[in-house]
């Protein structure tokens, strides 16, 4: 039995997201949460173009929702309590360039956690996430327990 | 700390703020380049609107690490002779330190500029280049019009 459904953690990630100015700057929302698998969405927008000819979004720009995708994700584990995770590192592989003009998601999920380590993996995509234009990995650390205290009981609807 | 028949001077510090200008994502974060003995530093000026930590506060990861991939990005079309806007193949980030509200520096070094693959390696601190809040290594595709 999960330790969180999948209602309650989309009312913790939401509450995350919306807490994080620059993501709220930047309109990344939550765009779903399945079982331990966290999906982002962050709006196509000029501010964010790397190459300004194509059109096409800046890494950078990946680089950050990858970020905050794998980081959220850690919360979503069923393997441990949500826990306060600062990032310990990210990689992230460049594997194709968005198209000008789309919106990109990004899904991620803790594929080890251990007492004190969160493993997470995840991709990002425009149209389909078995074509993703990104991959990244990365560990985060387990520093404190979140207060659950206010979530909705278990048994509400799931989303 | 440049090698030495590649330095920064190859491209001009007004030739960076014009590569600077055409990133839109560059000038949204507002970075500058500027001349500090022979190296070139890279600047985020400090801004709310970058906050990803309210408690803190501090400067969301993905800013300092979108800052960082941009410098180095930066640092290589600065050692090209045709420059090019370079192509990110991956990026490999380690944080160190929360960054606070304040100003974030960054400094790159052309570990290997090959003919396609380059390889550079960034350094981002606040108040103490020692005490850095961020290391990153980064390769890029160039094609260089020679």
């Amino acid at each position: 039995m999960p330790l969180l459904s999948n209602a309650q953690k989309y009312d913790l990630v939401k509450i995350m997201n919306d807490h994080i100015p620059h993501a709220t700057l930047l309109g990344i929302q939550v765009e779903s949460v399945h079982e331990e698998e966290l999906t982002l969405k962050l709006p196509y927008q000029a501010a964010l173009v790397g190459d300004s000819k194509a059109g096409t979004l800046h890494g950078g720009a990946i680089t950050l929702l990858l970020d905050q995708t794998l980081g959220m994700a850690t919360v979503c584990s069923d393997a441990s309590k949500p826990a306060v995770t600062p990032t310990l590192d990210l990689r992230v592989d460049h594997l194709g360039v968005a198209p000008a003009g789309m919106s990109i998601f990004a899904s991620a999920r803790v594929y080890k956690a251990t007492r004190k380590i969160l493993f997470v993996e995840g991709v990002a995509y425009c149209e389909s996430k078995d074509s993703p234009i990104a991959r990244a990995t990365g560990s985060w650390v387990r520093v404190a327990d979140v207060d659950l205290s206010w979530l909705a009981p278990a048994d509400r609807k799931a989303v | 700390m440049s090698m030495p028949d590649e330095g920064p001077e190859k491209t001009s510090l007004d030739a960076l703020d014009r590569w600077l200008r055409q990133v839109p994502y560059a000038a949204f974060l507002g970075i500058n380049a500027e001349l500090r003995e022979s190296d070139v530093i890279f600047t985020l000026p400090s801004n709310r609107k970058f906050i990803g930590n309210p408690s803190l506060p501090a400067i969301h990861g993905g800013v300092i690490g979108g800052f960082m991939e941009q410098a180095a990005a930066l640092h290589l079309i600065a050692n090209m002779a045709n420059p090019a806007l370079p192509k990110i193949i991956n990026f490999s980030l380690d944080y160190l330190r929360p960054a606070l509200l304040h100003d974030t520096y960054a400094h790159c070094v052309l570990s290997r500029k090959g003919r396609f693959i380059s390889n550079v390696t960034i350094t981002a601190w606040q108040e103490d280049s020692g005490q850095p809040n961020a290391i990153a290594r980064a390769h890029f595709l160039t094609s260089e019009n020679n």
